[in-house]
């Protein structure tokens, strides 16, 4: 508990850790954070599911926002990073970028307030799923010896420069690249989530010591509401345009 | 879809109550972290080990293994049910606005064939025209030509027929003229010999003869 | 809770947390200018490219915004770091 001018913040474990409901304790228990992943699943699922239901011509509400949901995939993202062969990563990006957008969106959902990637657990296990990923087609694509060598040795570099180079390509893509991916995710969130926190305490606290005083950090807490909504997007985005770069660069190693 | 989006405003009240009912974060009761820290301090730690809440940056258990989960269930559900649907419907879309432009282009080419061969008859229906023309002014050119020399030639017929009976008309009528000299010649001269008179009888007889003849003819 | 927090805080720890705090506070400031003075470069010089040629705009933000992941990427470090450093 962190004092300031007489205010209490509370500490950060505190406004991220939550107790278990059930199976207390064991490696299935379930907390809020959990039970808002899987309200997510099911949003994201039931969302694309009604989409994609009775498919028409001229599209309704859910289909017209599903069809530019999958056209921002397609063109916005795949084909910018990619190219075409990497249309088949549709679903899979698709999948990741709408679990991450929902689940950064219960941030700012009213009495809910928690953000499921503020808690360094998915991010960091969807960063490692797309190093894997994009490891493999790597491997797979340009055999584990062409995809090391395109990866250590990048062309254009005079043979002396490999010495310095190499060790640090080694590293970035290596160990960087999944930690970046998984840390921008989580402290933007947390981050976000933690300035809302204070903003939210300051505001109480001056409400209750005089009203009138509660109505700036009350407007900033609103702005930085707002703003949150930009960043819940924008994190969604670059999670998934990052995770397509990887793919498009262990398939196509020259670019 | 009226039904459906019941039965999802429900859902998320239910939700929304269950998970807002669970309380704040990490609300556990003074005696349970007195238990607790003693039970540390039990344990050989130190008053600080109590104090301490875990680190915000370590995943827990629970949540990696529920997150992995929940993105294989979504992942496999938006690939199995949720994209096919809608990929389909989008591929049939441009498969539909590519065919019907393509339908539309054969079309236009289409009429455009027709046009041209229309366009084709119609010069050809021209030509033919023109052509009739020129032969039937041909023709008649031909015809009036024939009925030209035709004529020409009756015509000339006519006229050397005429000259040829006006001569034949002539020379009778010269050898006419002959004989009657002859037999007037003849007839003077017998009056001549029968009175065989002085010259003024013989005058005034010739010339009564011819005054007789001319009486007569 | 008050007197848990009370029981804690010796002389010694007191010492310890205000220091763990200046440090999480010189970790922080260390790893946020850089990346602030990069994330400036970088959305300048989007601009004026999107300035010159509004015809590559999409282009533009999309490696913008790659950009700006990557080199905020190190004040995000430095954002972890400080929770990492415990008093």
């Amino acid at each position: 508990m962190t004092t300031l001018l007489a205010l209490d913040f509370p500490p950060v474990s505190h406004v991220t850790e939550w107790p278990d409901i059930f199976f207390e304790g064991s490696p299935l228990a379930i907390n809020k954070v959990v039970i808002l992943m899987w309200v997510s699943v099911a949003i994201a699922f039931v969302f694309m599911w009604a989409a994609g239901r009775n498919f028409q011509m001229v599209p309704g509400r859910f289909q017209g926002v599903g069809e530019s949901f999958i056209d921002f995939i397609r063109n916005g993202i795949i084909m910018q990073t990619i190219g075409k062969d990497g249309l088949g990563y549709t679903p899979f990006l698709g999948t990741l970028f709408v679990f991450i957008m929902i689940c950064n969106a219960w941030g700012i959902i009213p009495a809910l307030q928690m953000p499921v990637t503020a808690r360094i657990a998915l991010p960091a296990l969807l960063s490692i799923m797309v190093w894997v990923i994009f490891n493999v087609v790597g491997v797979i694509k340009n055999g584990l010896f062409g995809y090391l060598k395109s990866v250590l040795f990048p062309p254009g570099v005079p043979w002396p420069l490999y010495i310095l180079v190499t060790p640090i390509e080694f590293v970035s893509v290596f160990f960087v690249r999944p930690l970046s991916l998984a840390v921008r995710l989580f402290a933007n969130m947390l981050a976000g989530h933690l300035l809302l926190v204070s903003f939210a305490v300051l505001t109480t606290a001056m409400f209750e010591f005089f009203p009138l005083a509660a109505i700036l950090p009350g407007a900033v807490l609103i702005a930085m509401t707002l703003f949150e909504v930009l960043v819940i997007f924008l994190q969604a985005y670059i999670f998934t345009i990052l995770a397509a770069v990887y793919i498009g660069g262990a398939i196509h190693p020259e670019h | 879809m009226r039904r459906f989006r019941l039965l999802f405003a429900g859902l998320a009240v239910v939700l929304l109550g269950l998970v807002a009912g669970v309380g704040t974060a990490h609300a556990v009761s003074e005696e349970e972290l007195r238990e607790e820290c003693i039970h540390i301090l039990e344990e050989g730690g130190t008053v600080d080990d109590c104090h301490e809440a875990p680190s915000p940056i370590l995943p827990e258990a629970n949540e990696v293994l529920w997150g992995g989960i929940a993105f294989l269930v979504l992942l496999l559900l938006l690939w199995k049910f949720g994209y096919p649907a809608m990929a389909k419907g989008l591929d049939d879309r441009a498969e539909r606005i590519r065919s019907d432009l393509e339908a539309a282009d054969t079309a236009k080419n289409e009429a455009e064939a027709t046009r041209a061969e229309y366009e084709d008859q119609l010069r050809g229906a021209r030509e033919e025209a023109t052509r009739m023309r020129d032969d039937a002014r041909a023709e008649m050119d031909d015809y009036k030509a024939q009925r030209r020399a035709e004529i020409d030639a009756e015509l000339a017929e006519y006229r050397e027929r005429a000259k040829a009976e006006a001569d034949a008309a002539k020379g009778q009528a010269l050898a006419d003229v002959k004989a009657e000299v002859a037999a007037l010649a003849i007839g003077a001269a017998e009056q001549v010999v029968q009175k065989s008179l002085d010259r003024d009888t013989n005058v005034a007889l010739v010339e009564s003869y011819i005054d007789s003849v001319d009486a007569r003819g | 809770m008050l007197d848990l927090v009370t029981l804690a805080a010796t002389e010694a720890g007191e010492l310890e947390a205000g220091l763990t705090a200046i440090g999480r506070g010189i970790v922080y400031v260390g790893a946020a200018a850089g990346p602030g003075v990069g994330i400036g470069i970088v959305v300048g010089n989007a601009i004026q490219a999107m300035a010159r040629q509004p015809e590559s705009a999409g282009m533009v933000r999309t490696t913008m915004f790659l950009g700006i992941a990557f080199t905020e990427a190190l004040a995000l470090f430095g954002f972890v770091l400080a929770f990492i450093i415990s008093g």
